[in-house]
């Protein structure tokens, strides 16, 4: 037996807990911390190499400009450091049974990391002599990494894993451990717990624009995606700053493509996002202070700024020189130099107009992520009509969904930005709370 | 210390590597070791590696970047038109 397999079978000793929280986003965690405060035993599960979910990744946040990490960091921390909090990562749920009227019986699938994760120290030097690269999925395919790899620099836990099926089985990164903590013998885990209570908190997805032809997504390589962008400018880029991925040239007109697959039936996702109007305000002014000469344009259909403080830094981006431009892109074509031609009907004047620019962000919507549900195997988690988690009784007790026991948070039950995402993960914690509290 | 058996060994045993892993990591190689022929002469921006490697713009940007990550090349300067910048092999 190694290492790893003694250090799981230590973890599968601790197999009874007061709560499972599926998803270690900022929803997840913010529940799982507030619960371990309490003094209840909480286990976390992620399907990712780290905790943090999407919000680690961000460059800054609105409407403050808060640094994202500065933010999440700390909290990510403390969740990992807590005493009450049990972390799974790169676990999936399987089954989850109702087990008598006080226990849910949960399979969980561990998939291996082929890194002993008490030995790895984070030094990379794995990494520098892995000969591999592919595409990177946390730079969102802007640049690469290697088979063996951390998945970015704040990364929770800070170690190595190996992507296996683009590992050419050199056996390098072995031979360069200083604390000898590859191990390729590692085999995917089932692990069996059980749990009084359940919070999904597994956010959403994005949506991925290669479905709307005309905006050219996937065939030009200078329409990206706000996520795309997003990584361009932050702290940990990709790139020294903002550059087109065609050429490496610095943008001087960007354009920003609003309600991208969000608003529209026909992607079949008719709700708004709530976030894009807003990230991409933001993504504006931190453009205009990366690149002071550049010529901001934001395409809208109408700006939806509902938030405390919201309208405020709306005004601010215009005041900053950012140009809304009200009207819907029809199309977008390449020219050879790629640059591109948005045609559009402008509202104001009425007339179908093309302007030429050298950059395209599509401010793309979020997505329900529903494939939690086929986890429940005796009783079925009811999802609304866009497929989110349903909220059977959303204005008196909003964490509450057709299972009894099982609470949701954050994003899994609709779209919505960070402050009002960390309000769902207490109110769920709470509910939680307040459910263990009956149940004993 | 004791010496420790190679876990790489028993793995091969188990699995192949797919074709497009190996051409993936030709691909590499080979557009890694043109770019920094090219650099070699002095600092140069995206399209001037373009144009004398022949590689497509796009997959200069691309192997540059990544290169840059990794800490093969740094940045020197910007160009004329501010437009460009030029990067350079780093001194080791």
């Amino acid at each position: 037996m190694t290492d790893n397999q003694n250090a799981a079978a230590t973890c599968l000793d601790e197999t009874r807990f007061d709560v499972m929280v599926i998803g270690a986003g900022i929803a997840g965690a913010e529940s799982a911390l507030k619960l371990g405060d309490m003094g209840y035993k909480v286990l976390l599960v992620e399907k990712e190499p780290s905790i943090g979910g999407k919000m680690i990744l961000l460059s800054k946040v609105f409407p403050t400009l808060d640094c994202a990490a500065c933010i999440t960091t700390p909290k990510v921390s403390e969740t990992a450091r807590h005493p009450n909090i049990t972390i799974h990562t790169l676990t999936e749920v399987e089954t989850i049974h109702r087990n008598g009227d006080r226990h849910f019986s949960v399979q969980l699938k561990k998939k291996p990391r082929y890194v002993v994760e008490k030995d790895c120290t984070g030094c990379q030097e794995c990494e520098a002599v892995c000969p591999v690269i592919t595409k990177d999925q946390f730079q969102f395919n802007l640049t690469a990494r290697k088979a063996v790899y951390i998945p970015f620099n704040i990364a929770n836990p800070r170690i190595a894993l190996i992507d296996i099926d683009n590992c050419m089985l050199c056996g390098a990164c072995e031979k360069a451990c200083p604390s000898g903590c590859i191990d390729f013998t590692q085999k995917e885990q089932q692990l069996q717990i059980t749990a009084k209570s359940i919070i999904v908190a597994t956010g959403f997805k994005l949506f991925d624009p290669i479905s709307i032809e005309r905006y050219g997504y996937g065939r030009y390589k200078n329409v990206i995606t706000s996520m795309q962008m997003e990584r361009e400018l932050a702290p940990t880029r990709p790139f020294n700053n903002v550059l087109r991925p065609s050429d490496g040239k610095i943008p001087d007109k960007i354009a920003y493509v609003f309600c991208t697959g969000s608003r529209d039936h026909t992607v079949g996702n008719p709700i708004c996002s709530q976030v894009c109007c807003m990230y991409s305000t933001k993504q504006a002014q931190l453009l205009m202070g990366a690149l002071p000469m550049a010529d901001i344009s934001l395409y809208y259909i109408n700006i939806r700024a509902f938030g405390k403080g919201y309208n405020e830094f709306y005004l601010q981006a215009k005041d900053m020189g950012a140009n809304y431009v009200k009207g819907k892109i029809g199309k977008i074509t390449e020219k050879e130099n790629g640059n591109l031609i948005l045609r559009f009907e402008d509202i104001a004047t009425g007339k179908v107009t093309e302007r030429e620019h050298d950059l395209v962000v599509l401010s793309v919507g979020l997505l329900a992520n529903p494939a939690i549900v086929k986890a429940f195997k005796d009783e079925k988690l009811e999802l609304d009509a866009i497929n989110y988690v349903q909220q059977p009784n959303m204005l008196q007790s909003p964490a509450q969904t057709s299972i009894e026991g099982v609470f949701v948070a954050g994003t899994a039950t609709g779209p919505m930005d960070i402050p009002d995402t960390i309000m769902s993960a207490g109110a769920a914690a709470t509910e939680t709370s307040s459910y263990l509290t009956r149940l004993s | 210390m004791e010496k420790k058996e190679r876990t790489i060994d028993i793995i091969k045993q188990e699995r192949k590597v797919s074709a497009e892993v190996l051409e993936e990591r030709k691909i590499y190689s080979r557009n890694r070791k043109a770019i920094m022929e090219v650099l070699k002469e002095g600092p140069k921006t995206i399209p001037q590696v373009a144009a004398e490697t022949k590689l497509s713009l796009p997959d200069t940007t691309y192997f540059m970047m990544v290169l840059f990550k990794f800490g093969d090349i740094v940045v020197e300067s910007l160009d004329d038109m501010d437009e460009y910048y030029f990067y350079e092999l780093k001194k080791k």
